[in-house]
């Protein structure tokens, strides 16, 4: 029956420190954010501890949430920032060590069809965080423009122009286009 | 030149195709684009590179099967950290329980109440304390159909019952919010 209880409503409750109304965002909510770190880091277990971490930090920052956007967004803007962190962490020799290519390619009809999957995989692996979070959310997650600004903080045109490039870097990457 | 004003030996940039492609747009220039060979080629290739990306994205993403558990863990840690907590005397010695764990007694209770399709209870401490007196503020969603007084009269009939047996508690005020009512599927 859960189900039926709005966002605002858990969060709410939430906010006055009920731990199970906040489970029920996290049963809501964990695929979207675990999709965003899985495409953003490329590996399960980094996914798996960047969706813990964005829950954990969302609890901690239920206070300081106004509720000017969605819930949502608030967790898709926490869990961006939060693989950002982790990309901006990582050395530059490890980054593309750390990539599954298989994470998320599981269902490919065939080892061809697999293959080209793994292409787009490793190229939005190799994509600047900013260009790749704004791919992601746009592509994976089917934001508009006007909420990626919102949870990227920047521009709609600033948002454009990433995922031009992003687009453009992922097609010269897996396709001859020339 | 950068990246993103790449051109095709035509003149034509490589970013309104890219656009027309993932965007699925008309061509700036239907009629170049409809007798250039490079415009056609580079469109193929576009349009097989973006197949893979759209493909990509319809992969399902299997959730972790205790993903969930594992966050919960940490967060319920860090409310019982920060959770005030309610003193009941004794002689021999002082029993606390967390608000939190008071507040989902309370839940529970209150969600056995036919009618009710949510609960949230934040325990209120007096001021100044009372040992083992608090008062409660409940959050509903209740279903259409019942009447509202009569559900919320249910409510505080059974958490006076339960409460005070299930935790030691008394309640000297509970004071309910009805947040939403709902349709229950059938």
């Amino acid at each position: 029956m859960i189900l039926q209880v709005d966002d605002r409503i858990l969060l709410q409750a939430a906010q006055d420190g009920d731990p199970d109304a906040f489970e029920a965002l996290v049963r809501r909510h964990q695929a979207a954010v675990y999709r965003v770190a899985l495409r953003m880091l490329g590996s399960e277990a980094d996914a798996q501890d960047a969706t813990q971490e964005s829950f954990v930090r969302a609890w901690r920052g239920l206070e300081r949430f106004r509720r000017e956007s969605a819930v949502s967004t608030w967790l898709y803007r926490i869990v961006t920032r939060r693989c950002l962190d982790a990309i901006a962490a990582r050395r530059p020799t490890e980054a593309l060590h750390q990539i599954e290519l298989d994470a998320g390619v599981d269902c490919a009809d065939t080892a061809e069809q697999s293959e080209r999957l793994r292409a787009v995989t490793r190229a939005i692996a190799g994509l600047p965080g900013e260009q790749r979070a704004a791919l992601v959310l746009r592509e994976f997650e089917g934001l508009s423009y006007d909420q990626l600004a919102d949870v990227l903080n920047t521009s709609v045109p600033a948002v454009k122009g990433r995922i031009h490039r992003a687009r453009l870097a992922v097609l010269k990457q897996t396709t001859a286009w020339r | 030149m950068t990246a993103e004003h790449e051109q095709l030996p035509c003149g034509v940039e490589l970013e309104p195709l890219v656009i027309q492609v993932a965007d699925d747009q008309p061509p700036v220039d239907l009629a170049h684009q409809n007798s250039c060979p490079y415009c056609q080629s580079a469109l193929r290739s576009l349009r097989q590179g973006w197949a893979d990306v759209q493909a990509l994205t319809r992969e399902p993403v299997p959730i972790p099967p205790r993903l969930t558990a594992q966050i919960m863990a940490r967060v319920r840690t860090l409310a019982r950290d920060v959770a005030d907590s309610i003193l009941l005397g004794h002689p021999r010695g002082e029993t606390r329980i967390s608000h939190t764990v008071v507040g989902q007694v309370i839940q529970r209770v209150a969600s056995s109440v036919p009618g009710v399709v949510f609960a949230s209870a934040k325990p209120i401490p007096h001021d100044p304390p009372e040992p083992g007196r608090l008062s409660v503020t409940i959050r509903l969603v209740v279903a259409f159909g019942p009447a509202i007084d009569t559900l919320t009269h249910a409510v505080r009939h059974v958490i006076d019952r339960r409460i005070p047996r299930l935790t030691g508690a008394e309640l000297s005020r509970i004071d309910i919010t009805i947040e939403d009512i709902t349709e229950l599927p059938d």
